[in-house]
């Protein structure tokens, strides 16, 4: 019996931290930003080699960087958002991440 | 002035002129890495996650850790007529942070800032987009 009580409460802060669990699921976004020195063609070179997205999809998301200043460039866990988000600004490029609205 | 060849090395074919641009940028990247008071230190210390007052440590040390190894090695092959993969990758990268530093030490934010801007910096702000642009095509 003495076990018991433990384990209730395990289960309560289980469910308690629930809502907690359903506010971190919120996908975390990596924003690449325009500038008006970095070669077009850099851009999607460092697209292909961070990401290994296709060329078709690396020259779309530039020329969204290019036209609406910025482009959501890969989205899912903050940990890897992040490790993107640095390999992207160690290539040279201005990044962010920002958690979904 | 680079040249993918047949065997995957990327030929570096640069004048002194081209090569002493190169050596300075890979020196001001590194310099600016390790120096907080180095101008170009606050472009490379832009914010992971800005609604944060402060990122996490361990990307920041992450960023510090590959830009510098980066540059070092970049710095170590600058006189080399043959580069591979992984050295031209470094190239790149290093040449961009240097240009993006500069516009951004610079106060060069837009086209039209840019295009404002004194003859000597357009000269070598077009200087480092030529190496890039080039560079860019052997990947």
């Amino acid at each position: 019996m003495a076990s018991t009580q433990p384990l209730r409460r395990t289960t309560t802060e289980g469910e308690v931290q629930t809502d907690d669990a359903v506010e971190t699921k919120r996908p975390w976004n990596v924003i690449v930003w325009n500038d008006p020195v970095t070669p077009m063609t850099v851009v999607v070179v460092i697209f292909r080699k961070i990401f290994g997205y296709s060329n078709n999809k690396c020259t779309q998301l530039m020329l969204a960087v290019h036209h609406e200043g910025r482009a959501l460039v890969w989205s899912g866990h903050r940990e890897r958002a992040e490790g993107y988000c640095v390999k992207l600004q160690v290539a040279g490029l201005q990044s962010t991440i920002e958690q979904d609205a | 002035m680079f040249i993918r060849r047949r065997d995957g090395r990327v030929e570096v074919r640069m004048n002194d002129y081209g090569r002493s641009v190169v050596r300075s940028a890979f020196a001001n990247v590194l310099a600016a890495e390790r120096d907080p008071d180095h101008e170009w230190h606050v472009a490379l210390t832009g914010p992971i996650d800005p609604s944060l007052d402060q990122d996490n440590p361990v990307s920041m040390l992450k960023r510090q850790t590959e830009t510098s190894t980066n540059a070092e090695l970049a710095s170590l092959t600058v006189d080399e007529q043959f580069l591979n993969d992984a050295e031209a990758w470094v190239w790149l990268t290093t040449l961009q942070v240097a240009l993006r530093s500069t516009a951004q030490t610079n106060g060069l934010h837009t086209d039209e800032q840019l295009a404002a801007a004194d003859e000597q910096m357009l000269a070598y702000v077009h200087t480092l987009q030529s190496l890039l642009f080039e560079l860019a095509a052997c990947f």
